[in-house]
């Protein structure tokens, strides 16, 4: 048996409650051979790594769900019940008279019975500059990716979409569709992490957008949106993000930056008497500032900790893959705490 | 000099910035090794005004800067476009002693 880290509780969890959705695996295979013929070899590889990557952070993932059910299922009013020819859930208690009564006492489904009060709407923006590779953050974050995109598909509380971010922002999966393996084999195939820019400015204006849209197209009354943002954290203009993640805080849009520091994690290891050039974490850089005084001396230099206006409230620093769902559900928990006690 | 010294007024908070890696061959002059963000509009002089400060000098030292071998004449953001790199890439800085005769930053 597999054991759910930091959640022992849920051993052998819900054996009453089988999931009779294809499991994610099982949906990837089909998918390769609906698409056998037509798929391009680059697709294979992507849909290759996806699957490798899911595999990889699956138990990892299965925790972040479990702890992130905690946190929001509360919120949400939706049970499985009632006996139904289809369905979401198998019922296990009317599995023996099925078979008992020959397969005439059909009624063995439960479905969603009332429609959830709230919906979420979350996002997950990729950072997909060259600075990512350089730093070499590539492989933490597409464990990062899988681990989240994942973790949040088996929560089923609501839609997730994709963007990428650099030069250009762009959109790789819309609200509107499922997020499936074939989705996750597309966000791969759509990350170069070559793009020689990184306009973080752009993508939270972007951002903001799209999320109005989607509140537009959404009937539901009370929908959360979330951003989860994976990056190396390196960008310009705090100042002025800084003023769009105010307007969007203002949209009740939660932003929550997920840093990957693969160097500092580097660091703090065995390499930490090495001299790898610049190799080290995002709290111990610095950045150099000129500001004129006015005083007619020309201007002064200042050098600052970058972290001291990095413009984002919510943040988390991932060092190790097995760090993000207790520190991705913490924030999340603080931030509904004082959601909830703003009113 | 005063267009060396230019550049210290237009590197301003926004500007383009890049990571450098600061090195020197001459161990009594190194700074601790350190992960720095630099504005790219900064040339000779501006970034000689930052070892200097990370030095801690009492009297100023002037440097000269090497980037890939060759001696940094222009802004850096102008050496990234002739060498074809983007910000997005630490850039390897060597500083020496400048070759300069001392009166060229007298009034520094
Ligand atoms: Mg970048």
């Amino acid at each position: 048996v597999t054991r759910l880290i930091g959640n022992p509780k849920h051993e052998g969890l819900e054996d009453m409650d089988v999931d009779m959705e294809l499991d994610d695996n099982e949906t990837f295979e089909k998918a390769l051979t609906e698409t056998g013929h037509t798929a391009t070899v680059f697709n294979e590889e992507a849909q290759a790594l996806w699957k490798l990557y899911e595999n990889k952070t699956r138990i990892l993932s299965l925790s972040l769900t479990e702890q992130l059910r905690l946190i929001l299922e509360p919120t949400l009013s939706t049970k499985l019940r009632g006996d139904y020819r289809t369905g979401k859930r198998l019922n296990m208690k009317r599995i023996i008279p099925y078979i008992a009564s020959d397969y005439k006492k059909d009624k063995i489904w439960m479905r969603r019975t009332k429609p959830s009060k709230r919906q979420y709407q979350v996002m997950i923006a990729l950072d997909d500059s060259k600075s990512m590779s350089e730093s070499r953050c590539v492989e933490l974050t597409f464990e990062s990716i899988a681990l989240v995109a994942r973790a949040l598909s088996h929560l089923e509380v609501g839609q997730i979409s994709v963007v990428s971010f650099g030069e250009t922002t762009r959109l790789i999966h819309p609200f509107e569709q499922p997020f499936t393996a074939q989705s996750g084999a597309n966000v791969f195939a759509g990350l170069s992490f070559m793009q020689t820019k990184t306009n973080m400015k752009s993508l939270v204006e972007t951002s903001i957008k799209l999320f109005r849209e989607a509140r537009q197209m959404n009937q539901q009354s009370d929908l959360w949106q979330l951003e989860l943002i994976i990056s190396d954290g390196i960008c310009e203009d705090h100042q002025e993000i800084q003023r769009l993640v105010r307007l969007a805080h203002f949209e009740k849009i939660v932003l929550i930056f997920v840093i990957i520091d693969a160097a500092g994690g580097a660091m703090g290891a065995e390499n930490y008497n090495s001299k790898s050039k610049g190799s080290s974490s995002i709290l111990d850089m610095k950045e150099a500032v000129f500001t004129d005084q006015g005083d007619g001396r020309g201007p002064k230099l200042q050098v600052n900790r970058y972290m001291d206006t990095f413009p984002f409230s919510y943040y988390l620093i991932i060092r190790r893959i097995e760090d993000l769902p207790g520190m991705l559900s913490t924030a999340l928990r603080q931030w509904f705490s004082q959601a909830a006690e703003a009113g | 000099m005063s267009t060396d010294a230019m550049d210290l007024d237009s590197a301003s908070i926004s500007a383009p910035r890049v990571q450098i890696n600061l090195s020197t061959r001459d161990p009594t002059l190194s700074v601790p090794l350190q992960s720095l963000r630099v504005p790219t509009n900064l040339k000779r002089y501006g970034l000689s005004t930052l070892v200097n400060h990370l030095l801690e000098t009492a009297k100023p030292i002037p440097f000269d800067f090497l980037i890939d071998g060759q001696y940094l004449r222009t802004s850096i953001d102008e050496y990234l476009t002739q060498a074809g790199l983007s910000s997005e890439k630490p850039l390897d800085v060597e500083y020496v002693r400048s070759q300069l005769p001392p009166t060229y930053i007298g009034s520094f």
